[in-house]
C-alpha cells in the first residue's frame, strides 16, 4: 500500500518523531537503562580488571604462602632444607615461602584427599652428588589444578631444578670448571610485540565480544519494544494510519535502536578505558610478580585518536547492522515474548566468533573475513585494541556492516509494508 | 465523503469481503453493523489504507485509497478496540507526538488538547503514564489521539468494546457531539443499541457481504420488526455465518 509513498523519501522531522517516541519509552525503562549503561560499566571492569586482579592475587599470594607437601621415603637432607627454606630480601621480607614437609604413607591418596597440596615419593635412595647415578623422584599433584600448579608443584620443581644445578656446579668445581660451561649459548628473548600488544593482555580477545554483546543487548530492548511490543500493545496500527510513511517508521525505529545500541557501546568503551586507567594506577603500586601476572592477563587499553576513531566507526556500523537485523526479525513476532525468542539465537552470532577469536593468532583468514558483517568488525576491534589496527581491515568491516544494515533495513521496510506481517496476530 | 465500490478482500481461501458497495456523506454518523467476523474491521482497515483490497475501489475524503493513501491518512482518525498506548508515555506526550506527526503547531496542539480534555473529561489522565490507565481512561486517550488533528472522517471500530458504563457514555456523547456538517463518523459495532442511539444510517455486513443499507426506520419497516436486533436476525436468517471459503 505505501510502497509508492515510501519511495518519496524520508522527512527528517517525521523520522525523528518516531525515533523520539521510542527513545523516550526506552529511557523510562529502568531495566533497559541498566542493560545499556550500568552493565557495561560494571561487567567490563570486572572482566578486564577484577578477574585478572583476583587471579594475580591468588597466584601471587601462593608465593608468600607455605604449602604442605607430603613426603614418602628418604629425602636427602640438603634437598629437604632447600624445600623448607624461605627466600627473603635483605630486609627480611619473604619473596617466596618454602613448603612444609610432612610424612605420608600414600602420596597419591594424600593429595587426592586434600591433606597435602603435593606429595613426593622417593622410591630409592637419591644420589647426593652429580655423576653418582640417577634417581627418580615422583611428584604427585593435581596437574590440571591451577592452584596446585602455581603453588606447591611449581615450588618443588623449581627447588629440585636448583638442587640439581647446585650438585652439578659442585662437581664442576671439583674438576676445576665453573658454571658457565653448562650454558655455552644463552637465549635472550626480545619481545617484538608493539607496546599496545604487550599491554593489551591475554584477555584482549574478550573486548570485541563484550562490545558487540553490549551493542546487542542495548539494541534488543528498543528494537523488540518498537516492533513486536508496538504490535502487542496495539500502538503500531495507530502509527501506521498517521501521515508518517512506512519508510519513515522503519528509519525512526532504526535510529532509536541504533542510538540505544551506540549508547551501550559508548559506555562499554568507557568501561574499557576506565579499566585501563585503574589497571595502570594499580600496577604502579605493585611492581612485583603479582602486578606482572595481573597486567599480563587483564592488560591496559590505551587508544590513540586514530584507533579510537576506528573503534567507534566499527561499533557504530555494527550497531546499525544489528539494529536493522533486530527490527527485521522483531516485526515478524506477534508479541514481545515471541520476539525475544526470535532474537535470542542472534547472540550466538557474537559469542561463537568471540570464542574463535581466542585462537586468532593461529588463524589466517585473508581479507574476505573482514567483509563478513559483525565478524569482520570483531576481528578489526581485536586488532585495534592490540595496537595492530589495519585501516583497510577496519574500512572493509565498516563497509560490510553498512551494506548489511542497508539490506536488512530494506527487508524491514518490506515487512512493514506486508499486511500478513503487520496484522499477524 | 466516503465511496466504496465492489470492494473484495480474500485471506488465502477465505472471502473476508465480497463486492461491498455503499457511500456515506459528511454530516452523518454511518453505522456499520455485523457480528464478529462479518468483515467490518477488514473493510475499515482498507478505508484507512492499512490493507489493500483485492478488487474494487474506494475513495475517502475525495482521495483514492490506492493512489493517495498518504492524503487519506492525513484526513482520517481511527480507533479500534485493540488499539493501545505506549505504557511509559503520558497521555499528553502521546497527543503531542501525534499532533507533530499531523503537522500541528505547539499552540494548535495545546488548544486542541484543552478542547479534548473538556470534551472527553481527560483530567489527570493527561499527565499520567498510560501504563497506569484503566480501560476507560486508555480508550479516551486513544480517541483523543485519533481526533487530535480534527479529521473530517472519523472511523470508530468497536471503540466501546470493554468500556464500563461511564466511559461508554462519554464515547457515545462524544460521537453525538462530533456530528457536524462536512464530518463523517463511521461507527462500527456488533452492539445494536449503540447503532440505534448514534447512527443516522446503517449498513449491515454479514459473511463479508453487505446485506442491507438504510436508515434505522427504513430497515425496521422493510423487515417488519420492532427492533434492530430482530431486524438483523430476520435479515441474516438462512445466510452463512462467516466469510465463505472460495
Amino acid at each position: 500500500m505505501s510502497d509508492r509513498a515510501a519511495r518519496r523519501g524520508l522527512r527528517r522531522a517525521m523520522v525523528w518523531e518516531v525515533a523520539a517516541r521510542d527513545l523516550l519509552a526506552t529511557l523510562r525503562d529502568r531495566r533497559t537503562l541498566n542493560a545499556t549503561i550500568l552493565m557495561p560499566l560494571i561487567l567490563i571492569p570486572l572482566f578486564t580488571l577484577g578477574f585478572p586482579l583476583m587471579l594475580g592475587n591468588f597466584i601471587g599470594g601462593q608465593q608468600q604462602e607455605r604449602q604442605t607437601v607430603g613426603v614418602s621415603g628418604p629425602l636427602p637432607a640438603p634437598l629437604r632444607a632447600a624445600l623448607e627454606r624461605d627466600e627473603t630480601l635483605p630486609d627480611g621480607t619473604v619473596v617466596r615461602a618454602g613448603v612444609t614437609l610432612v610424612p605420608v604413607s600414600d602420596p597419591q591418596a594424600a593429595v587426592q584427599s586434600g591433606d597435602v597440596d603435593a606429595a613426593l615419593r622417593v622410591p630409592e635412595t637419591l644420589p647426593d652428588r652429580a655423576g653418582a647415578g640417577q634417581g627418580t623422584l615422583e611428584l604427585h599433584a593435581k596437574l590440571g589444578n591451577l592452584r596446585a600448579q602455581t603453588g606447591a608443584y611449581s615450588k618443588v620443581t623449581d627447588v629440585i631444578e636448583g638442587y640439581n644445578r647446585t650438585l652439578a656446579v659442585q662437581r664442576l668445581g671439583e674438576q676445576g670448571l665453573n658454571e658457565s660451561v653448562l650454558q655455552t649459548v644463552t637465549v635472550k628473548p626480545v619481545d617484538a610485540s608493539t607496546s599496545q600488544e604487550q599491554r593489551s593482555g591475554q584477555l584482549a580477545f574478550l573486548i570485541p565480544m563484550l562490545m558487540l554483546q553490549f551493542i546487542l543487548s542495548g539494541a534488543v530492548a528498543t528494537a523488540v519494544d518498537a516492533t513486536a511490543g508496538e504490535k502487542e500493545r496495539g500502538t503500531l496500527e495507530s502509527l501506521l494510519v498517521s501521515p508518517v510513511r512506512r519508510a519513515e517508521v522503519v528509519a525512526g525505529k532504526l535510529l532509536a535502536t541504533t542510538l540505544t545500541a551506540l549508547t551501550s557501546a559508548a559506555f562499554s568503551v568507557a568501561g574499557f578505558l576506565l579499566s585501563g586507567l585503574a589497571m595502570r594506577l594499580y600496577l604502579q603500586r605493585q611492581p612485583d610478580a603479582t602486578a606482572a601476572l595481573t597486567g599480563g592477563m587483564g592488560g591496559q587499553l590505551t587508544l590513540d585518536p586514530g584507533s579510537l576513531l576506528a573503534l567507534l566507526g566499527i561499533a557504530a556500523s555494527a550497531a546499525l547492522a544489528i539494529s536493522a537485523l533486530l527490527i527485521a526479525v522483531g516485526i515478524y513476532a506477534r508479541t514481545f515474548k515471541e520476539a525475544q525468542t526470535y532474537v535470542a539465537p542472534i547472540s550466538l552470532m557474537v559469542v561463537l566468533p568471540a570464542v574463535m577469536l581466542q585462537f586468532a593468532d593461529f588463524l589466517n583468514f585473508g581479507l574476505g573475513i573482514y567483509a563478513v558483517p559483525v565478524i569482520g568488525g570483531m576481528l578489526s576491534i581485536l586488532e585495534t585494541v592490540r595496537g595492530a589496527a589495519v585501516p583497510s581491515h577496519a574500512l572493509i568491516a565498516i563497509g560490510a556492516n553498512l551494506l548489511s544494515a542497508l539490506l536488512l533495513g530494506l527487508l524491514a521496510l518490506r515487512s512493514f509494508g506486508r499486511e500478513e506481517v503487520i496484522f499477524r496476530n | 465523503m466516503l465511496s466504496v465500490q465492489q470492494v473484495g478482500k480474500t485471506y488465502g481461501t477465505f472471502h473476508a469481503l465480497r463486492d461491498v458497495t455503499f457511500s456515506a456523506q459528511g454530516g452523518e454518523v454511518f453505522g456499520l453493523l455485523g457480528p464478529n467476523g462479518a468483515g467490518k474491521t477488514t473493510l475499515l482497515r482498507i478505508l484507512a489504507t492499512l490493507l489493500r483490497p483485492d478488487s474494487g475501489q474506494a475513495q475517502v475524503a475525495g482521495f483514492d485509497i490506492t493512489r493517495d493513501p498518504e492524503a487519506i491518512r492525513a484526513r482520517i482518525g481511527i480507533v479500534n478496540g485493540g488499539m493501545g498506548l505506549p505504557a511509559r508515555l503520558t497521555g499528553r506526550e502521546v497527543l503531542q507526538s501525534f499532533a507533530r506527526l499531523y503537522g500541528l503547531t505547539r499552540a494548535q496542539t495545546d488548544a486542541r488538547i484543552t478542547e479534548l480534555d473538556d470534551r472527553l473529561e481527560l483530567g489527570r489522565t493527561l499527565d499520567t503514564r498510560a501504563g497506569e490507565y484503566s480501560t476507560g481512561m486508555k480508550q479516551k486517550v486513544v480517541i483523543a489521539r485519533a481526533v487530535i488533528h480534527d479529521p473530517p472522517v472519523l472511523i470508530l471500530d468497536e471503540a466501546a468494546s470493554g468500556l464500563d458504563i461511564f466511559a461508554r457514555r462519554t464515547l457515545l456523547d462524544f460521537v453525538q457531539a462530533s456530528r457536524a456538517p462536512g464530518r463523517l463518523t463511521v461507527y462500527s459495532t456488533h452492539v445494536m443499541s449503540e447503532v440505534e442511539e448514534v447512527c443516522d444510517r446503517v449498513a449491515i455486513l454479514h459473511g463479508g457481504a453487505l446485506i442491507t443499507l438504510g436508515t434505522l426506520n427504513g430497515i425496521l419497516d422493510a423487515t417488519g420488526e420492532r427492533t434492530l436486533e430482530r431486524a438483523f436476525f430476520a435479515l441474516v436468517r438462512g445466510q452463512p455465518t462467516g466469510g465463505a471459503h472460495v
